[in-house]
């Protein structure tokens, strides 16, 4: 194949920086959450 | 197996490969087949990036090491949602916009086609013998379902995702790895109801949890800052965040999974999806595997869950004597399990705990009888108790469902991996250093040929990766040989603008040593690699390329 014919990608408008630093902090914030539960919950059943 | 079992399984088989093979309309030029032409959802790319890491090792060998050990396996993926963070923000725009087909292609655009070529050769190299391990997992279950041998149920496994692949492409595999999930989700969910229906009367879910936790299977969380051993949230942290940012970051069958999608946006969220679901998901996977331990709290397990080897044993004097004790032994946990359920104290909480241990014991003693009598010291039938269990106390229907969900947990990885494999030989090697100008048909052709080869070669390492223990251990434990100095060249690729071709090169030697090194003179467990093998690799990287004078390399980020 040719590099002529790579097709090109069609424009498509992302998504603002400011947009994905709240999704990543939503991310760390439910993972804190849920290795928290996962802790409260292996302890509530071995104690 | 009874009939119905049978009759959803070959539903399921015939439904996945036709509807793979029906996307053959879309894979006629070279982006559609290894790219999908850049046009797929968020929702599929994520469902599809969640189906290659979930291998039927997952199922079958993750329940295993929950019966066996319990929940501590989870501390493995707690460094997986920041690995996807991090990933969003370099690896996702880099490649995207790079307009590449493998990972190591932007590395001839940032280096040299030599670190390109090396690194894809180290992919081809792991991902062929990981794919092998993949296959071999279901191949036990239906070993033991069907009563066939091993070799013939790898055969039929690995050459039926084969040919859907090479027919439909990354189309095929995509499509039919969302279809995939959702057996496996729906399987999952219904075993778990089904487990626990099968308590005796008395015992409650709740019960079942205590049990469970007063012998330590629901330990998700070892703070124990030790790197002999194996599971402890700082590997996990660690040493998982470095495996997970080399497996979805460097490994072309992820990679290729968000370079199909629309847009950076959507290969960014696909991502995320596995950062919200994964660990919740091999909770419930673990779950399932902590559930079937308390189920033989009240249903005497096998004592060797292999029956192969229980076979050829089991006629023997010594092995009688040691059923004997391990019946009293189950026979005595059980009683004491029922008294704890009844009144939980810290008195009844102690003799539970003490007739477990010395279930345990006698357990240990068949399975040694087993290795000294069978000569096979490396051998553990962890991978063998949830089929076993399926199989044997499942009602009808559940057990083809099951099966089935194996069966799709084993084939949205084989596929994915395949087509992974196929890509990189033809973008990396034939495209790259045999056929420059060739034309789209030709490229998807070799690209066929190339699936069908890797699936044959995968097929023969399975035939030997069945002896090998827990098999996801296995996998990850392989895996880690090369993931962190895979990583280690990316990170020189994306974050070190004074890293020149020679330094990632040699650097990426260097770390692959290092990890070599490591394993055969320290005994320092396998997801510390990863983490020695990028800091190597960068280390050294970083240093040679400081002796580079003049050399200026296309920056492409």
């Amino acid at each position: 194949m040719k590099s002529e014919d790579i097709k090109p990608i069609e424009e498509v408008e992302e998504l603002p920086d400011s947009w994905w630093y709240r999704v990543y902090l939503g991310v760390i914030i439910t993972t804190i959450l849920v290795i928290s539960a996962l802790w409260a919950f292996s302890r509530y059943f071995s104690s | 197996m009874k009939f119905l079992d049978w009759a959803i399984v070959v539903a399921y088989l015939a439904y996945v490969i036709w509807d793979g093979i029906r996307m053959t309309k879309h894979s006629g030029d070279v982006e559609g087949y290894f790219l999908a032409n850049r046009s797929l959802p968020w929702w599929a790319v994520g469902l599809s990036v969640m189906a290659t890491q979930l291998s039927a090792i997952t199922l079958v060998g993750t329940t295993g090491q929950a019966y066996s050990d319990g929940m501590r396996f989870i501390q493995f993926y707690y460094g997986l949602p920041l690995a996807m963070i991090i990933l969003c923000i370099t690896a996702v725009p880099f490649f995207y916009r790079a307009k590449v087909y493998t990972a190591y292609e932007y590395l001839e655009k940032r280096f040299d086609a030599k670190t390109r070529s090396l690194t894809s050769f180290f992919f081809l190299v792991s991902r062929a013998l990981g794919v092998g391990v993949i296959i071999a997992a279901p191949s036990v279950i239906l070993s033991i379902v069907l009563g066939w041998s091993e070799i013939v149920t790898i055969f039929v496994i690995g050459l039926s995702t084969t040919v859907y692949t090479m027919i439909g492409g990354v189309q095929a595999v995509t499509w039919t790895d969302v279809k995939q999930m959702v057996i496996i989700f729906f399987g999952l969910f219904v075993c778990l109801f089904v487990i626990v229906s099968q308590f005796p009367a008395e015992v409650s879910l709740f019960d079942g949890l205590h049990l469970a936790g007063s012998t330590e299977r629901l330990t998700t969380i070892d703070t124990s800052f030790d790197l002999k051993e194996r599971y402890t949230i700082w590997s996990g942290l660690i040493g998982g965040l470095f495996l997970f940012l080399a497996y979805f970051g460097c490994d072309q069958s992820q990679v290729q999974r968000f370079l199909t999608a629309k847009s950076v946006s959507e290969g960014r969220t696909s991502l995320l999806m596995s950062a919200f679901l994964k660990i919740p998901m091999q909770f419930m996977i673990l779950l399932v595997g902590v559930l079937v331990f308390v189920f033989y709290q009240f249903v005497t397990p096998p004592m060797i869950f292999n029956a192969v080897e229980k076979a050829k044993v089991e006629q023997t004097a010594q092995y009688q004597t040691l059923n004997s004790q391990y019946e009293a032994a189950h026979a005595r946990r059980e009683q004491s399990a029922l008294e704890y359920v009844k009144n939980k104290t810290e008195e009844t909480r102690g003799s539970y705990i003490e007739s477990n241990k010395l279930f345990n014991d006698a357990r240990k003693n068949a399975t040694e009888y087993v290795k000294a009598s069978s000569g096979n010291k490396s051998f553990n039938d962890v991978n063998y108790v949830f089929p076993t269990f399926v199989v044997e106390n499942m009602p009808m229907g559940v057990i083809g469902l099951i099966i089935a969900a194996i069966f799709a947990a084993a084939m949205s990885s084989i596929s994915a991996e395949l087509n992974a494999l196929a890509t990189a030989t033809t973008i990396d090697f034939y495209r790259r250093h045999f056929k420059k100008d060739g034309t789209d048909k030709e490229y998807v052709r070799f690209g066929r040929i190339a699936t069908f080869f890797w699936g044959l070669f995968a097929c023969v390492v399975a035939i030997y990766a069945t002896n090998l223990g827990s098999l996801i251990e296995v996998v990850n434990k392989f895996g880690s040989f090369f993931y962190g100095s895979l990583l280690g060249v990316f990170v020189l690729a994306f974050v070190v603008k004074r890293a020149r071709a020679r330094g990632a090169f040699f650097g990426l030697l260097f770390g692959i040593a290092s990890v070599w090194i490591a394993s055969f003179y320290t005994d320092i467990e396998f997801l510390w690699f990863n983490v020695i093998g990028c800091l190597v690799t960068v280390a050294a990287g970083y240093l040679i390329s400081l002796t580079v004078i003049g050399e200026d390399n296309a920056i492409v980020h």
